[in-house]
């Protein structure tokens, strides 16, 4: 035997616990102000945090002690070195474009952080990812998508010996 | 002598402002943080630019609190009169 059809029955607990979507969903002038007080709050705190790291690096940067890096005989004229400061995970180059002259800079380009070669024939250093160029006397951009300058280090020469130290130092 | 609708328009008005207002100084601070981010990347350039973002943000989530503040007081004040006019 059939029975007629009948309509489904909510459950037993939204009788119990009615809950009004329309109502949930529903954003007062009060709190959608409050909202934006909270995004004003998380806007300062990012600015904050982003300046305090700027701050940070610069203060661990000033405070890296000077490394040596090698004699001077170990680098050729129109020859570079490789090494790393201030930390292991810090990529550096050494150009010697001149018999007296040493130049030092990071080497990741300032556009996505590829890491830039040295091309001794047309005094550049080259970023292949991107073909961003730099002039290798003073790490400016030559061509390129970057707009900042190469991370320049200062190279000090002690008993023929090649030191790295940040700029800071040497100007102050 | 004010009514009632005449001047439930004005404070709507006041609200509407404040708003704006809020808005504006959202986006103002959302530029500063842009600086900021773009300061970080400069190197060996000076610490002032980073200083002076953190400062007007500051500034702008201060004033962003008193509208704020101004907002509620509005609103309470709007609604204490709107049911003393419905009394």
């Amino acid at each position: 035997m059939n029975h007629p059809a009948q309509a489904p029955q909510p459950p037993r607990w939204k009788e119990d616990f009615p809950i009004n979507w329309e109502d949930d969903a529903y954003i007062t002038r009060k709190e959608f102000i409050k909202f934006l007080g909270l995004t004003s709050i998380v806007f300062l705190f990012g600015t904050c945090l982003t300046a305090g790291r700027r701050w940070l690096r610069e203060s661990f940067q000033r405070r890296s002690p000077p490394m040596s890096i090698g004699h001077v005989d170990e680098i050729p004229v129109g020859g570079y070195k490789l090494f790393r400061y201030p930390g292991p995970d810090d990529p550096c180059i050494l150009l010697r474009p001149g018999p007296e002259q040493f130049v030092a800079f990071s080497q990741l380009c300032t556009h996505l952080a590829c890491p830039v070669h040295y091309q001794a024939e047309t005094g550049q250093l080259v970023c292949p990812c991107h073909e961003a160029f730099f002039k290798a006397e003073d790490g400016t951009v030559l061509a390129g998508p970057p707009r900042r300058p190469l991370t320049r280090f200062a190279v000090v020469v002690r008993d023929k010996q090649l030191w790295i130290q940040p700029v800071s130092k040497v100007d102050g | 002598m004010r009514t009632g609708t005449g001047h439930r328009e004005r404070l709507g008005t006041v609200l509407h402002m404040v708003m704006t207002l809020t808005i504006m100084i959202l986006l103002a601070q959302l530029w500063l943080f842009t600086v900021a981010l773009e300061t970080v990347e400069i190197q060996g350039g000076s610490t002032m630019p980073g200083l002076a973002t953190v400062l007007c943000s500051t500034v702008g989530c201060a004033f962003v609190w008193m509208l704020i503040r101004f907002f509620l007081r509005t609103e309470h004040h709007h609604a204490r009169r709107s049911d003393h006019d419905s009394v």
